[in-house]
């Protein structure tokens, strides 16, 4: 189980002059919860969003190093950015499902592959939403207007509009901050169970959550990664002591 | 101390108040205009409202008829029930005229019923080549009636003598022993060649403009970098938003009307109106564009690009239908100038009135209908507002029409 599915070496990452991410070294162990923690604006997102080339839609972000997906480097010129995204899905911090129904987010991902066999499809969404634990509640409005849900049943669905393209992780990036907390709880149920099929990695900035699911955590502090460690050796014996600063409230 | 801060709440309350009255003012002030103008335009034109206003040519036509005196069964001819006190029905003829007012408020006769059987409802039409049978009909002014008197002598009646429907009624009964010209003319005054000139405009125009801007608008606001040659191209739109319009119809008549000569065109054209109408509506609809994609939510294309779509995937299923509302309201205000331009389009398709507008021929739209009218030598003013009352219906249907579409897209948007 202590594969590596994600090997970050040496990345640099630039806004124009402004350096994000100076020299990080990762290595993220597949079907493991990765949690990502640090004060705002200390890069941890833009960390995540290196992992999917989420970034390259940004203007002006220039990026040095390497990150390896299962040995392949997806800043190489001939991976295709489409490929990577279909391996790598994303879930944002607000709920973000499309102005449509509950059946076509889900499908929207695979209709852009081209899956347009309505049994498959059919298939695909009700997998995704039992594997999201959302099934039992919409299976009987499948096509109302996903807005219509609730704040934890939207990010629910984005759970399972991503986890319908199969992918291999799960980039999370603070997926409960704009939820209360007894969605917040289903949502943290939900990924010890997505565990066992995908490799997540999660930003968050409650230690409590970080503490609560993952397995590894990585301390950023502006832009550098400060410690890197499995989550129960971080937060009970930091080796840095900005890490302790930090889990113990003295600053952030 | 105590005084001085009463002093300055006094002063306060004052300048609040003077405030309040000004924002009050001018805001009355402007709904007294839009008041004003609605009352003139409604109180002049609402007269002559009506389905023969929006369906009738704008040209009148002449007949010049003979009876078929075999036809005739002399005075056997009831006045139909439902007939108005106003009509003065002939026995002998078969048929009842009523007095009425042309455009230039002068009295004139008008025929308002026919018996199916009366030499009236089987005329010989004299003006055309093998003498058609045709029937009077309700609306025809009687211009000119030629009858023989019992004493043998030519006698005329109708308009051209001033005659009211009564006293045209009983000539008819008691006078004329035949009649041997009657001269009619169609009402006119209509709209309905205008009417379908502007909706071939609005279409065409927007069929060619609403592709090209939307096209244009994608690529400024998702593809193109940011840089200063797409804020030069942006600012170069919006100067042509405020290019005067008569300046593009310039334009159209030297650089578009090689095109439509093409198409087989002699003279201005419909056709050459809306291609000038279409660059017109183009900056409109790619400011209007772009202000509707810029509003939908960056998180959406992150969405729909973290799942392994493409970009174009992205914009034409996530964001265009998002910014369907924009687009629809950009529609609008598009329409909304294709129904008040004038000047271009007075260069590009003339001021004929056209009863039958085809697109390689000469029209006139509403505005230039109003003009046509207003730059002759006994303006209109009733019809001109009757033609503005048709506008104003025209653009607040609209304005309903794209409330209801973008409510029906909008349904639960955030």
């Amino acid at each position: 189980m202590d594969e590596q599915i994600f090997q970050v070496e040496k990345l640099n990452l630039y806004y124009g002059k402004k350096q994000a991410l100076i020299n990080v070294d990762l290595t993220i162990r597949k079907n493991h919860i990765t949690a990502l923690i640090g004060p705002s604006g200390c890069g941890k997102s833009t960390f995540l969003r290196c992992l999917n080339r989420m970034n390259d839609v940004i203007e002006g972000c220039r990026i040095e190093g390497s990150i390896a997906l299962d040995g392949v480097d997806i800043y190489d010129a001939s991976m295709n950015v489409v490929d990577l995204r279909t391996k790598v899905g994303m879930v944002f911090q607000k709920p973000n499902p499309f102005p449509m129904s509950i059946y076509d987010n889900i499908a929207y991902g695979p209709r852009c592959q081209g899956i347009k066999k309505r049994k498959i499809l059919d298939n695909i969404v009700a997998q995704s939403l039992k594997k999201a634990a959302l099934w039992e509640e919409v299976k009987d409005r499948l096509q109302d207007s996903a807005l219509g849900m609730s704040g934890g049943q939207q990010q629910r669905l984005c759970i399972a509009r991503a986890i319908a393209m199969e992918p291999e992780v799960i980039l999370m990036d603070e997926p409960t901050s704009a939820l209360d907390p007894i969605a917040t709880s289903k949502i943290e149920d939900l990924m010890e169970e997505l565990k066992k099929d995908y490799t997540i990695v999660i930003v968050t900035h409650s230690m409590q959550q970080a503490s609560r699911i993952s397995d590894e955590t990585a301390f950023f502090l502006l832009g550098e990664v400060v410690e890197y460690n499995q989550t129960s050796k971080l937060f009970q014996q930091p080796d840095d002591k900005r890490t302790e600063d930090y889990i113990t409230g003295r600053f952030g | 101390m105590n005084e001085t801060m009463r002093n300055q709440k006094n002063k306060r309350r004052y300048t609040d108040g003077i405030l309040n009255m000004l924002t009050y003012a001018s805001s009355a002030i402007c709904v007294l205009l839009l008041l004003s103008i609605f009352i003139f335009i409604f109180s002049k034109g609402s007269g002559m409202l009506g389905m023969k206003l929006l369906t009738g040519d704008y040209w009148a036509k002449n007949y010049m008829t003979s009876i078929q005196e075999k036809n005739n069964h002399p005075s056997t001819y009831k006045s139909p029930e439902d007939a108005s006190d106003d009509m003065y029905w002939s026995e002998r003829w078969g048929v009842g005229f009523v007095d009425a007012r042309n455009e230039n408020n002068e009295a004139i006769v008008l025929v308002e019923a026919i018996d199916d059987a009366s030499p009236f409802a089987h005329l010989k039409d004299e003006s055309r080549q093998n003498k058609p049978s045709i029937s009077a009909e309700s609306g025809y002014l009687l211009e000119n009636l030629s009858y023989q008197t019992t004493q043998g002598t030519t006698r005329l009646a109708g308009n051209i003598v001033s005659q009211d429907a009564k006293t045209v009624a009983r000539l008819l009964d008691q006078d004329a022993v035949s009649i041997n010209k009657i001269y009619f003319k169609t009402p006119g005054g209509g709209i309905r060649g205008s009417l379908l000139t502007t909706l071939y405009l609005i279409i065409i125009s927007l069929l060619i403009a609403l592709p090209l801007g939307i096209g244009a608008a994608i690529y400024l606001h998702e593809y193109a970098a940011k840089n200063k040659i797409t804020s030069g191209i942006r600012s170069a739109i919006e100067m042509l938003t405020g290019v005067p319009s008569i300046i593009f119809g310039l334009m159209g008549v030297a650089v578009l009307f090689p095109l439509t000569k093409l198409a087989g065109a002699d003279t201005t054209n419909v056709l050459l109106g809306s291609l000038t109408m279409a660059i017109i509506l183009l900056p409109i609809i790619i400011r209007s564009c772009e202000e509707a994609l810029a509003i939908v939510p960056q998180t959406l294309r992150d969405a729909s690009l973290s799942l392994g779509a493409n970009q174009s995937q992205t914009i034409f299923k996530i964001v265009l239908p998002c910014a369907v509302p924009g687009i629809l309201s950009g529609v609008l205000l598009s329409i909304g100038r294709v129904i008040g331009e004038s000047a271009a389009l007075i260069y590009t398709m003339g001021t004929y009135v056209n009863d039958s507008p085809t697109l390689l021929s000469q029209g006139t739209s509403l505005a230039v209908h109003i003009y046509n009218i207003m730059s002759s030598e006994q303006p209109n003013f009733e019809l001109a507002c009757a033609i503005s009352i048709v506008i104003l219906v025209f653009v607040f249907m609209l304005n309903l029409l794209v409330k209801l579409m973008s409510r029906r897209f909008n349904k639960a948007w955030y």
